[in-house]
């Protein structure tokens, strides 16, 4: 029967490790409440607590980081290196969000402490994630990571009196679209996770891996591997909708523009770690043994995973050079990044059999998730700082000549531009070297060819934006009217972290050369 | 060989509600039509519960979708009157019925086949142990059970609460305030 | 499936073992259903006995003696009377809809324990099934409301679904109330855990909150805006004539009972008398006993005016919802702490048991959860009471100053 929790049933289910997941969570309800009495002269304490929270939860994961994988809740929450620098990503993009959103969200009227509730619920669902072990605990923190995004992406319908604004219709499109898109999604990760569950009576993802390998050997003829491989299409299709992979990415420019700034910012990023930690975690721990003939071929889901980043990258890097809107730019080029991590995922499982190349590419990925987190949260903050209040101010036009009115902003966005390209000594070429060596590594020579003749491609786009803001001089430049504080600091924060991660390479590969998900 | 007793017939009762439910549902053009064939659809599946001795999720199944998720399809169907008589007909049928068509073949082989015939894998119970709700009860918190996804489910709900209030809530309202 | 009983008969008798047990199952849910139907023709002249009464008339007299004949001769009237379907209703769902309301108040007694040796189904998730059935009743009066093709027949439906969706939270959450002491859903173990003290003595306010939202998923004064004959003439089954009216208007006559035998089952003892457990009394006693809740909601209905839709959903949200909420958190802790202290009767596996204690055994956890329902109380009616004097007072300074504003 039922015994009541004390202490020592507590510390034997080593429940603290998932601690930095649980402190955020209980931060987020306490402000919860906190926001309900706090009178309405006092409402800017709800980000300065928030951003408390998030920090707290920073604190706790660097001192519960290790290295040896753990796992609690009867081995549904995992914790070893992967789940730590994760953590580290989402509660890194939260806080800059978080910066981004105060004074964003008082000029546009849309002040609100229930954003602030919403975007952290959304960070508690990514981190439930990275840590998760079960394709039960996969599927609650993709929703919990979701539904928040839904609702703040159509955050700026309500509360304006100009109902007919197209800023507003543009909330509401994309709020409703990423729900309707994002629930249809979810539909097939749950039918995926179904029919895995069904073909090896578990959904533990070390069990799943233990299960495969009898399947598979048993008589070939109707033995579950259809069903294996259904389920992990099925899977691949639901995640690939979540982080904008191409066949699934239609959602993205059209959410992308018509979500609030910060929190495109934010989605840009916290979605697509949430749904590569799933990918990494269900395609290399649990489906790493699905081979078609067993023991010889590498897994059987990386061609397809290698066409796809193909696709993701051909077209997200193509149609992204005849945008002119930055937010839509924005949209297609994370698209491509998509594909660049794509890459990883592949070689690992090209490498499957040989667990250091494997481990070497899954530790690119991470690191270009980093990398990739910290540019894009930069360029949509010197977007952010464009964007007038009633939404305009996003057009590539606007940046003409910034360079006249806001040089520091101007140089910001050059180092992330660069950064997004792939230019040596930015984050974005850490990402990019260590990805396409992975690649070439594992052998995935044709991939590598394609990801490196995209990147000169997406230079056009990206350069365009810098000769925009520094050359034509003729024009005067956009007043940037958001460029207030907390968004500066956003700003430098992200600089320094492009930095950081592009020069000072050996202190993000020590967090991350701990890392073996094979 | 199929034997003729009581459960036999309730299974093809309920087979019968849940696919003709389901016929129903895509053939009907009338929206509010549509939702009541959904819930005998529904209800079919909860009776197929009831066969599976799965009582608490039958009354789930029932509570749930029928008490809540179908009465609100009703609701917001009855709210928009001029659409439960679409007069627009969906152009691209042959399309989405050779992609239902292609599903099917690929769930019948893929989840059928391998189940039906002599499979040893799949010939077995995966437990011989009967739960009851206490069970379920227990096994939702406890530690070693489903403790993790309940609490974070908790969470969710609550967040998808918040989210409905800040969508729903009225403009006015908020000035009222101020 | 096992076969005792009839099925054992007719399968001696040189029938198939299939269908024996087929048809004995067959005959066990027509008899089942057969009691409600039969218990409905008389409540009608019992309701309209009563009514009359509270009115100062004399009700039914003339039919029979006392006029017990009456609602035979309604009955024969409704089923002669043109049944009409409107031109432009949907033929379909408006025909199926008296059905299924009808039938969704008889399925809840498929869980009635009638006696200790007679009960339709024992279900093990008994209140889960009660509550999931009843919810069909809901589906029913809205399909009315859309099939007839009338506007005040479809805002009927509207008022009805808001009406019932709401109430049905708080009646949950008081029906968690025994559920938890007895440590089941079943209906029959609810009954034993009572045989030593009914639940309304541990938990008055739940059986007080299960009472009232009972009364709203009931559709009746003080909450029957649902046929507001007012404002909507007669809301859903504005358009329903003959034998479809009359089924309309026995769902809900039996309903009122049916939650009155509910409310016995989980909060006064079921059919529980000390020492008589004959089947035959214990029926009896069920009925007595049902009949209390069931004249407290006639008397309410043929007292209370009718409440606005505001008021209706308002006094579920903001005082019902959170105070059935408060109330299962302080009743699961304190039987927590009453169980730590050693008050509770518990069973050789450590799980609360209440069936298996006496009288004096439960005294002290009745006690101790009675006087904490009564300090929930008192903060709420303090706080009611003072609402109404800030409201009246309102009122009467708005009065004056029209009073005064006309003076001028």
């Amino acid at each position: 029967m039922f015994e009541s929790p004390t202490l020592q049933t507590l510390t034997d289910y080593n429940i603290w490790i998932a601690l930095p997941a649980i402190a955020l969570a209980f931060g987020t309800m306490f402000l919860l409440v906190i926001d309900v009495f706090l009178p309405a002269n006092r409402k800017h304490w709800t980000p300065i607590l928030a951003l408390v929270g998030i920090g707290i939860s920073f604190l706790i994961n660097l001192f519960t980081y290790n290295p040896e994988q753990t796992s609690t809740f009867g081995g549904m929450f995992v914790a070893d290196a992967f789940t730590g620098f994760l953590n580290i990503v989402v509660l890194i993009t939260a806080f800059i969000s978080v910066l981004l959103s105060t004074d964003y969200l008082r000029r546009t009227e849309t002040n609100h402490g229930e954003y602030y509730i919403l975007l952290l619920l959304s960070a508690t669902g990514a981190m439930f994630m990275v840590g998760a072990n079960d394709l039960i605990v996969i599927f609650i923190g993709l929703e919990l990571l979701s539904i928040p995004l839904y609702i703040l992406s159509a955050f700026r319908v309500t509360y304006t009196d100009d109902r007919d604004a197209t800023f507003v219709l543009k909330s509401e499109e994309s709020g409703m679209k990423y729900f309707i898109l994002g629930a249809f999604s979810s539909a097939f990760l749950v039918y995926g996770s179904a029919l895995l569950f069904g073909a090896t009576g578990t959904t533990n993802l070390r069990e799943i891996f233990a299960a495969v390998g009898p399947i598979l050997e048993s008589s070939a003829e109707n033995s579950g591997a259809l069903l294996l491989l259904i389920g992990a299409a099925l899977s691949l299709v639901g995640l690939g909708f979540k982080i904008a992979a191409v066949p699934f990415h239609m959602w993205t420019p059209d959410v992308y523009e018509g979500a609030p700034t910060p929190i495109t910012a934010y989605m840009s990023v916290a979605a697509k770690v949430g749904g590569f930690a799933a990918l990494f975690r269900l395609m290399i721990v649990g489906l790493s043994g699905l081979t078609l003939d067993a023991g010889v071929d590498p897994a059987a889901w990386q061609g397809t995973i290698q066409v796809i980043a193909a696709v993701t990258l051909i077209l997200g890097n193509f149609v992204a050079l005849s945008q002119t809107n930055i937010k839509r730019m924005l949209a297609y080029s994370s698209i491509a990044h998509a594909g660049y991590i794509l890459m990883a995922v592949a070689a690992v499982g090209s490498a499957g059999l040989v667990p250091d190349i494997a481990n070497t590419a899954a530790q690119a990925g991470l690191v270009y998730l980093l990398a990739y987190a910290f540019t894009n949260l930069g360029a949509f903050a010197v977007v952010l700082a464009l964007e007038n209040n009633d939404g305009t101010g996003t057009e590539l036009s606007d940046f003409n000549g910034l360079y006249n009115s806001r040089p520091m902003l101007a140089l910001a966005m050059a180092l992330f531009m660069f950064s997004l390209t792939g230019i040596p000594l930015t984050a974005g070429f850490m990402g990019k070297w260590l990805v396409f060596s992975a690649a070439v590594q594992a052998g995935l020579i044709p991939l590598t060819i394609i990801g490196v003749l995209t990147s000169v491609i997406s230079a056009f786009y990206y350069v365009r934006v810098i000769v925009n803001m520094f050359l034509l001089t003729e024009d005067e430049g956009s007043p940037a009217v958001g460029e207030t504080a907390p968004v500066r600091y956003a700003v430098y924060a992200s600089m320094a972290g492009v930095l950081i991660v592009g020069i000072a390479v050996p202190l993000v590969t020590n967090l991350v050369n701990m890392v073996s998900l094979v | 060989m199929i034997q003729f007793d009581f459960s036999t017939i309730a299974f093809f009762v309920f087979a019968v509600l849940t696919l003709g439910g389901a016929l129903g549902v895509v053939t009907n053009r009338n929206l509010f039509r549509g939702t009541i064939w959904l819930m005998v659809s529904l209800f079919g599946v909860a009776g197929l519960y009831v066969l599976l001795s799965a009582p608490f999720l039958a009354a789930v199944q029932v509570l749930v979708y029928i008490g809540a998720i179908a009465i609100l399809f009703t609701f917001a169907v009855m709210l928009t009157r001029s659409l439960t008589r679409l007069n627009v007909r969906y152009t691209r049928l042959w399309p989405s019925a050779l992609g239902a068509v292609l599903l099917f073949a690929m769930l019948v082989i893929g989840v059928i086949w391998p189940v039906f015939g002599g499979n040893e894998l799949y010939n077995q119970p995966i437990s011989d142990v009967v739960r009851t709700t206490t069970d379920l009860g227990v096994a939702l918190v406890s530690g070693e059970g489903y403790v993790l996804p309940f609490e974070v489910a908790s969470i969710l709900l609550t967040g998808a609460m918040i989210g409905a209030i800040v969508i729903a809530r009225d403009a006015d309202e908020e000035e009222m305030e101020q | 499936m096992d076969c005792t009983g009839l099925c054992e008969v007719l399968t001696q008798g040189g029938t198939d073992p299939g269908l024996a047990q087929f048809l004995s199952i067959l005959l066990g849910v027509l008899l089942v259903v057969t009691v409600p139907l039969i218990t409905v023709i008389f409540l009608i002249w019992i309701e309209r006995k009563i009514a009359a009464r509270i009115q100062d008339r004399l009700g039914p007299n003339r039919v029979g003696p006392f006029g017990l004949l009456q609602t035979f001769a309604d009955l024969i009237k409704l089923l002669a009377k043109e049944d009409i379907t409107p031109a432009s209703a949907d033929r379909l769902l408006y025909n199926a809809a008296p059905l299924l309301s009808l039938a969704a108040v008889a399925l809840i007694w498929a869980v009635v324990p009638y006696t200790p040796y007679h009960v339709g189904a024992d279900l093990d998730i008994g209140a889960l099934y009660f509550v999931a059935v009843a919810s069909l009743g809901t589906l029913a009066i809205m399909i009315a409301g859309w099939a007839s093709n009338n506007k005040y027949a479809l805002l009927g439906a509207f008022r009805v679904v808001a009406l019932l969706v709401s109430y049905e939270i708080p009646l949950v959450f008081a029906l968690l109330v025994p559920v938890m002491l007895a440590g089941s859903m079943s209906m029959v173990d609810i009954i034993h855990a009572q045989s030593g003290m009914w639940f309304i003595f541990m938990a008055p306010l739940a059986g007080v909150l299960f009472f009232i939202s009972s009364q709203a998923e009931t559709g009746r004064a003080p909450f029957d805006l649902i046929e507001a004959e007012s404002e909507l003439v007669a809301g859903f089954n504005i358009e329903y004539s003959g034998m479809k009216f009359g089924m309309f208007f026995a769902a809900e006559f039996l309903h009122v009972f049916t939650n009155g035998v509910l409310i016995t089952i989980l909060f006064l003892g079921g059919w529980y008398f000390p020492g008589w457990q004959m089947p035959l009394i214990a029926f009896m006693w069920l009925g007595l006993k049902a009949f209390i809740p069931y004249f407290i909601s006639l008397w309410i209905r043929n007292t209370v005016p009718r409440l606005r839709i505001d008021q209706v959903m308002k006094f579920n949200w903001f005082f019902l919802v959170p105070l059935s909420i408060v109330n299962v958190l302080i009743l699961a802790f304190l039987v927590m702490v009453l169980k730590e202290i050693g008050w509770v009767p518990v069973d050789e596996t450590g799980a609360m048991a209440l069936a298996q204690a006496g009288f004096i055994e439960l005294l002290p956890m009745t006690i101790v959860l009675f006087i904490s329902n009564v300090l929930i109380c008192v903060p709420i009616v303090n706080r009611l009471r003072r609402m109404g004097v800030e409201q009246r007072a309102a009122r009467e300074q708005l009065r004056t100053q029209r009073a005064m504003a006309a003076g001028d």
